[in-house]
């Protein structure tokens, strides 16, 4: 699956734009299911999904993992398009 | 000044909810019936000229319509002029607009500021003065609501960056108190200091013991994987200065913040922010909080450390002792001490457990100091009371290590040891998961051990008849997952090399 298509779904689309917007967040999946709105085990699903496509980074401990968003100015730059051309 | 285009904004914002209000259009409807309205008004402003006025909306506008400019100038001019006093008497005011229509207008106040008005401008000679004094209390209503709302928002505008970046700061701290291992702790501590603060290099110097020199001890560079450590002086470039100064230094292109508890102990050291942007204030205050949990977190992994040097070398001396009564008897050598640690990963055990073990395999047989040495070395069968007496070596291991508190996870493991999986083991006889997974491990070694170290009362195996024999007990001596994970790190080169170095001294 590509950043496309990801983004069509739309759990993965308020992760992304969650993150895109607070780009120095770094969250648990709890964390995360609150400021979206969505349900944890849904959003821990998704937060993996988009750390296989290197738009989030995971950050894993014993107690628990932390997601933040990619340091890739150019995927960041490509990232932003794509949001602006879904909300048009 | 600033504060002069906050009200402006405010005021900006406060109308532009106004107009979208579905309060404000139901109070049109509503009021409208009673007074057959030509034209709303909405003025956003309290001093209000000619240009400034709005129209918002037109309902039953039976009398004129856009397409009769004169007309609505000629309004305006009215409800101007009706605007100006009804200002400085804070009331609703009537008017009459031309022989046709009359009109009213009412300011739009918050505490002694008018901020604009509301009005229209109707055809029914029958509304008394009477029903329009209804009208301010529903636009009262109206504005208190948006005004109400447009104060939600802007708190929860204001508070919702700073919960995240609290809900950060507290996730920081969770990963970062997760480890005691200073190694794994402090690229952890670089990685999400980058992240937080968006830069492309983060390097974290720990002072020297004679406080001159910063040694770099982690460096992550999202740009490259090849990393220069530099050591700094005490006083120079902007880490230098952090620790000489015991304050944040600040750049366009870095930002070094000192760790501080007492004295200063490091610096944490960004460098050139993902969008080129500079270092801000927020930023340096950010990374204050973050170094303070950066040093709570160093500290105590540094005071681990120390605890388990200590154990390990009480444990050394108490072996050391034990040894010098009996040679060779208690002591195991660190070859074999490896090989558990290495099952032990191998079956992915938490760090506690592979300590715990790697203390249990340096005493797992302490206990034969309290068995004859006529018993331990007889070169033919033990009697039965012998075997009994051998039996309790398990038991009296634990009763040395059990006044020693951090040594308390260690003693089910060497009581233990001997127990095997089919349950024909001693002292309790225990069966599969019942004995401890380090125990398991330490069977599996320890029979290892025993079978190829050299030993006068029995002839000494060699490593493959040894791990063959081992094989040749899985589910019924040993554990099955304990004997397949010992099968593949007793092939590994450099496990090989280390037993044969300390059998035979050479690898």
């Amino acid at each position: 699956m590509g950043i496309n298509e990801a983004l069509r779904l739309n759990i993965n689309y308020k992760i992304i734009k969650f993150f895109h917007e607070n780009q120095s967040s770094i969250d648990t999946p709890r964390g995360v299911a609150a400021w979206i709105n969505e349900d944890r085990c849904n959003v821990k699903r998704s937060l993996e999904e988009l750390t296989s496509l290197k738009i989030l980074v995971a950050h894993r401990s014993t107690s628990t993992t932390g997601y933040s968003y990619t340091s890739d100015a150019k995927f960041i730059k490509k990232i932003d398009q794509l949001l602006k051309k879904r909300s048009a | 000044m600033e504060e002069k285009r906050d009200q402006s904004d405010y005021q900006k914002e406060l109308f532009e909810r106004l107009k979208k209000s579905s309060s404000l259009k139901k109070a049109e409807e509503s009021f409208g019936a009673l007074i057959k309205p030509a034209f709303w008004w909405i003025i956003d402003n309290g001093n209000p000229a000619l240009e400034d006025i709005e129209e918002i909306m037109s309902i039953n506008a039976t009398h004129f319509n856009e397409s009769s400019p004169k007309k609505t100038s000629e309004c305006l001019m009215h409800l101007l002029e009706a605007a100006r006093k009804s200002s400085k008497l804070n009331k609703l005011l009537s008017f009459n607009c031309d022989k046709t229509l009359k009109g009213f207008v009412y300011p739009i106040i918050q505490g002694d500021k008018i901020y604009g008005y509301i009005g229209a401008c109707y055809s029914d000679d029958s509304v008394s003065e009477d029903a329009l004094k209804i009208f301010p209390s529903y636009i009262d209503t109206i504005i208190k609501e948006v005004q109400k709302e447009l104060e939600l928002s802007k708190l929860y505008e204001t508070l919702r960056p700073r919960a995240i970046a609290l809900s950060t700061v507290h996730t920081v701290h969770r990963l970062i108190s997760s480890t005691l291992d200073l190694g794994e702790l402090l690229p952890r501590i670089a990685r999400l200091s980058l992240q937080v603060m968006r830069a492309q290099r983060c390097s974290i110097k720990l002072v020297d013991s004679k406080r001159k020199i910063l040694l770099p001890k982690a460096t992550v560079d999202v740009r490259t994987k090849t990393i220069r450590l530099k050591k700094v002086k005490v006083g120079m470039w902007a880490p230098g200065k952090a620790f000489k100064y015991g304050r944040p230094v600040r750049g366009q292109d870095y930002l070094a913040t000192p760790l501080i508890d007492g004295d200063v102990i490091g610096v944490i050291t960004l460098y050139d922010k993902i969008d080129n942007k500079p270092f801000t204030t927020f930023d340096q205050e950010i990374m204050s909080t973050l170094g303070e949990q950066a040093v709570i977190a160093i500290k105590n992994a540094q005071l681990y450390k120390e605890q388990e040097k200590l154990t390990m070398g009480a444990i050394k001396a108490l072996v050391k002792v034990l040894d010098t009564r009996s040679p060779g008897a208690c002591k195991t050598k660190v070859s074999f001490i490896k090989l558990t640690q290495s099952i032990g990963q191998e079956l992915r055990m938490d760090m506690d457990s592979l300590k715990s073990l790697e203390y249990a395999s340096a005493l797992h047989d302490a206990g034969e100091i309290f068995v004859p040495e006529s018993v331990l070395k007889k070169p033919s069968k033990l009697t039965g009371e012998e075997y009994e007496m051998v039996k309790e070596h398990p038991a009296a291991g634990v009763a040395i290590i059990k006044h020693m508190k951090a040594l308390k996870s260690v003693t089910p493991i060497i009581m233990y040891h001997h127990e095997n999986y089919d349950g024909s083991g001693y002292p309790k006889g225990l069966k599969k998961e019942q004995i401890p997974m380090g125990a398991r491990i330490l069977a599996v070694v320890s029979a290892f051990e025993s079978m190829i170290t050299e030993k006068t009362y029995r002839a000494t195996k060699t490593m493959d008849e040894a791990v063959s024999e081992i094989s040749d007990k899985t589910g019924t001596q040993f554990d099955p997952k304990v004997v397949n994970a010992f099968l593949k790190v007793i092939r590994k080169k450099d496990i090989i090399a280390v037993i044969h170095k300390e059998l035979y001294g050479h690898k």
